[in-house]
Formats: C-alpha cells, sequence, structure tokens
C-alpha cells in the first residue's frame, strides 16, 4: 500500500545580509554584486560575507558586469538550460539560466563565447530578476 | 597505525532495484540480519550503530529514527551521517581505533522510487540562487562533463565505450555498443540516458570489529580519508575532483601507499557517469590498467547514500581470503562536493 502525499510548506528562508544586498542591488539597478577576498584573493558571486574558499570574512565587494564569456553549460530537454558564466577578465563564475536563441545550435556553442545579462522587467528581489544569460546572436 | 585493527566482520546488501515494495525499515531489517549473519553474531554482540541517510530523500526529519529499532539502536549509543555511508564507515572505524566500542554496525539506506529525485534534489541546493532556478544534481553533472569535454573531441565516444562496458559486465545477456549508449535521449548534455547510472531503493548494512589477531581472516581497513569542497560550482575547479585528491591522499600516507597505480587488486568506486570515472582515476592517482568496477560498479543498480557502503562491501567480498588491497570511493554532494576513500587490505588464505 501507499499512502499518496505532497509535501507543501510555506519557508522563509533567509538570504542575509550579504544574500540581501545582491538581490536589492539586482532588483533595484540591475547590478550584479560579487566579491574578492582580500586574503587568498579568490573571487566569487553572489555577494558572500565569507570567502568560500578560505573562511575570511575580508572580502572587497565588486560589481560585476553584465556580459560574460560562457565556461560550461547543459542542455536539459524538458527543463532548459544552465551555464557557467564568467564575469570579467578572471572574474568569479556563476551558475545561472542559459537562453540560447533560436538561430544557435547547441552543437555550435563553444567555451569563451560571450553571453549578455538578460533581467526581468518586474523585479521582486529573487535571484530571477536575472533571468539567465542570452548567447549573442550570429 | 594503531595495533587495534579494525576488520569488516560481516556486509549485507539489499540489491538496488527500481522500485522495492517493502518500506524502509523492512528493506533495513533484510541488510541487517545479512550483515549480522555474516559475522556470525546477533544485535547483543554490538556496542554502537552508525547510520548513513538523508532526511529529504525520505521525506521525513531525523530519517533516523524511522530505523532506530531496525538497526538495534535502542539503548544504544547511534550517530547519524547526513552524507554518503562510506562516511558513516568511517566514523564506526575511528570510534573502534579510539577504543570507544569494538563492534559496530554501519548501515546505510535510500529509497529514491518515493519521489521524483530530480525535483527531490533541487531541494539539496543552495535555496536562495540555486533551487529557484531548478537546478540539481543531474544539472551540476552535465554542466562537469561539458567542462571536461570542450577540447577533447573524443570524449563523448570515450565514455559511451565506458558505459557499454560497464553495462555489459551486470549481465551476460547485455551487448550494448557506444553507438546504443550515444543514440539514447540527452539527460543533460552531453550525458545521455544511458551514461547515468541507473537509480533506485536499497540498503547497505556492515559489522565493524576490533581485532588484534585477525583470527578469521577477514579483511582490515588500513586506510581513511574524507573531504569537502565548496558547495557553489563557480567556487571550485571542475575540472579535476580535488576534494578526492586530498581524501585519498590522506587514506595512502595512512595505509602507507606510495605508488597507488600499482595497489590494488580491485576498485569500487562510485561513478554515476563515464566523465566521473576519468576524474576518479585522476585524484586517485590511478590509470586505465586499475582493476575498477569488475561487476559494473553502480552501473548494476545504485541508491545514493547506500553507494558508497555498497562499494565498500562489495571490494571487502572481492579480497576476502587473498592478499590484495581494495579502495572503496563514496561521494555524494552536487558534482562530487564530498569524497570519501576506504582501504581494505586482505589477510591472505
Ligand atoms: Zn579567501
Amino acid at each position: 500500500m501507499i499512502r499518496e502525499e505532497k509535501i507543501q510548506i510555506p519557508f522563509n528562508f533567509a538570504a542575509g545580509t550579504s544574500g540581501s544586498r545582491f538581490l536589492t542591488a539586482l532588483r533595484d539597478s540591475q547590478v550584479i554584486l560579487g566579491a574578492k577576498c582580500n586574503v587568498c584573493t579568490h573571487v566569487t558571486v553572489p555577494l558572500k560575507s565569507f570567502c568560500p574558499s578560505c573562511c575570511s570574512d575580508d572580502l572587497a565587494e565588486m560589481e560585476l558586469p553584465a556580459k560574460g564569456r560562457l565556461i560550461s553549460w547543459t542542455d536539459c530537454p524538458g527543463r532548459g538550460a544552465f551555464a557557467l558564466i564568467q564575469l570579467g577578465d578572471k572574474g568569479p563564475i556563476l551558475l545561472h539560466r542559459l537562453i540560447i536563441p533560436p538561430s544557435v545550435m547547441l552543437s555550435e556553442l563553444n567555451p569563451g563565447m560571450p553571453v549578455t545579462a538578460h533581467f526581468s522587467d518586474s523585479p521582486k528581489g529573487h535571484i530571477s530578476d536575472l533571468q539567465g544569460f542570452v548567447i549573442s546572436e550570429k | 597505525m594503531s595495533e587495534r585493527s579494525v576488520v569488516i566482520a560481516g556486509t549485507g546488501q539489499v540489491c538496488p532495484v527500481a522500485e522495492d515494495n517493502r518500506s524502509i525499515a523492512e528493506m533495513v531489517l533484510e541488510a541487517v540480519e545479512s550483515a549480522l549473519s555474516d559475522a556470525g553474531i546477533d544485535h547483543n554482540d554490538i556496542d554502537s550503530v552508525v547510520t548513513a541517510s538523508v532526511d529529504i530523500i525520505d521525506g521525513l526529519t531525523a530519517s533516523n529514527i524511522a530505523v532506530t529499532e531496525v538497526v538495534g539502536a535502542v539503548m544504544k549509543p547511534e550517530t547519524r551521517i547526513a552524507a554518503d555511508g562510506l562516511c558513516a564507515a568511517i566514523h564506526a572505524a575511528c570510534q573502534i581505533w579510539s577504543g570507544a566500542y569494538d563492534t559496530v554496525l554501519v548501515v546505510a539506506h535510500a529509497k529514491t522510487s518515493m519521489a521524483p529525485f530530480q525535483d527531490l534534489m533541487q531541494w539539496a541546493m543552495d535555496p536562495i540562487y540555486l533551487q529557484p532556478l531548478g537546478v540539481d544534481f543531474l544539472t551540476c553533472a552535465g554542466l562537469q562533463a561539458q567542462l571536461i569535454a570542450a577540447g577533447d573531441p573524443g570524449a563523448e565516444r570515450r565514455w559511451a565505450e565506458i558505459a557499454a562496458r560497464r553495462i555489459n559486465a551486470v549481465s551476460d545477456n547485455l551487448s550494448l555498443t557506444e553507438d546504443d549508449i550515444l543514440s539514447s535521449p540527452i539527460l543533460a548534455s552531453p550525458l545521455r540516458r544511458d551514461m547515468c547510472a541507473p537509480m533506485g531503493d536499497s540498503a547497505c548494512a556492515v559489522v565493524l570489529r576490533a581485532d588484534t589477531d585477525n583470527k578469521d581472516g577477514r579483511p582490515r581497513i588500513s586506510g581513511i580519508g574524507h573531504d569537502l569542497e565548496p558547495h557553489g560550482l563557480g567556487d571550485r575547479d571542475l575540472r579535476s575532483w580535488s576534494g578526492l585528491k586530498r581524501a585519498s591522499n590522506r587514506a595512502y600516507t595512512m595505509a602507507g601507499i606510495d605508488d597507488p597505480a600499482t595497489a590494488f587488486e580491485v576498485v569500487e568506486p562510485s561513478c554515476l557517469y563515464p566523465h566521473e570515472e576519468q576524474l576518479f582515476l585522476a585524484a586517485a592517482g590511478l590509470d586505465e590498467k586499475a582493476n575498477l568496477s569488475l561487476s559494473g560498479g553502480l552501473f548494476s543498480g545504485h541508491a545514493p547514500i547506500v553507494a558508497g557502503l555498497s562499494r565498500l562491501a562489495t571490494a571487502s567480498k572481492a579480497i576476502e581470503g587473498i592478499d590484495g588491497k581494495a579502495l572503496a570511493h563514496g561521494t555524494w554532494g552536487p558534482a562530487g562536493q564530498g569524497q570519501a576513500v576506504i582501504i581494505l587490505e586482505g589477510a591472505g588464505a
């Protein structure tokens, strides 16, 4: 016998101080905030209160460009495409959605291809205020 | 190395199937009874229990409370590890080396048929930045595979050949080719359906015991290591499993292994996809000549969390009674974030 259930519970995830700052900048200014560690020089995005590489809390906030280059990608039929995008020269790498225009074939994607951030018209302080990165059309 | 050896006294596995009609506790019961019987002991001989499970897979918080009775942990010390079962075995071995307990039962379970696994695993990702995008473990594996495949035009065909070899090793009736693998549908490019080890419901139990004279010739644990990488894929170098490199080096140092490439009779990695075998070999200092997953590894079926402990059970049986070493590997989290290694040494005939 099976007891069928659908687990649905209202839940409020705290973005935290740095996360709230990141989401606010995204919502109000279409700006992507990251950070560089003053101890080990690791760069990271989204903005964090601590370095994911060395645990230091001494980080310098960075405004990252809305253009980047493709590091890796994956197409999941029925679920869309995802990519790792490097924001700026030697900048941090963001995992987000990849928007592939109909004119571009999956097989035409290459590491290093330029991509541009696509922002939502109705931002609400959510990671989807950044809708994804668009492959530049040929 | 402590003179108090830890031996694999008994193992019990419930073979993974796509859907086991029993409850979690009933599956665990079979694994535990089988491990105790293999060790020739009963629950009264167990001093302590270490379990491995993950709440989100069970749809239940504190998922170990559902198996407390069936693992015999009532009125006994039980420790629960929310990571791969091989990590539970590492903690159990440390309990014995410390002198705290002599005989420890290690149990891992997962019943993935209870919910859509990909949807569930989105809740194992960061809830602010990744879960809302629909990122899951398969997405992360696809991103890692694509990164490795870039600039290596032969990668996909080579991975298809590895997947075919693992699948064909599971049964005499199977003879898939690379083209068969490459014609299966894409799940997360470049990963295709038949490049992914099939998932299901499983449980595994292992009895670890202190042994000073190793009178019954069971394999002993000669090295352990585990390690974590950052959660975010952008915060690590996905071209290698550096966590596994550190974990295996710790285990090799402890076991006194200088040349891992020639050290092992049996290597049982927890690789879900062929590109992970490539990452595994490089990080563990092995090459293509290693006796890897000779019975198909996780391609014979697997359940997360159980996988690493089942690799330990399989590796232990493979070197029982022979004078040789084996390596068991477990991993958990997105794209190999968590890594664990145990080295076994056979006692000879
Ligand atoms: Zn740092």
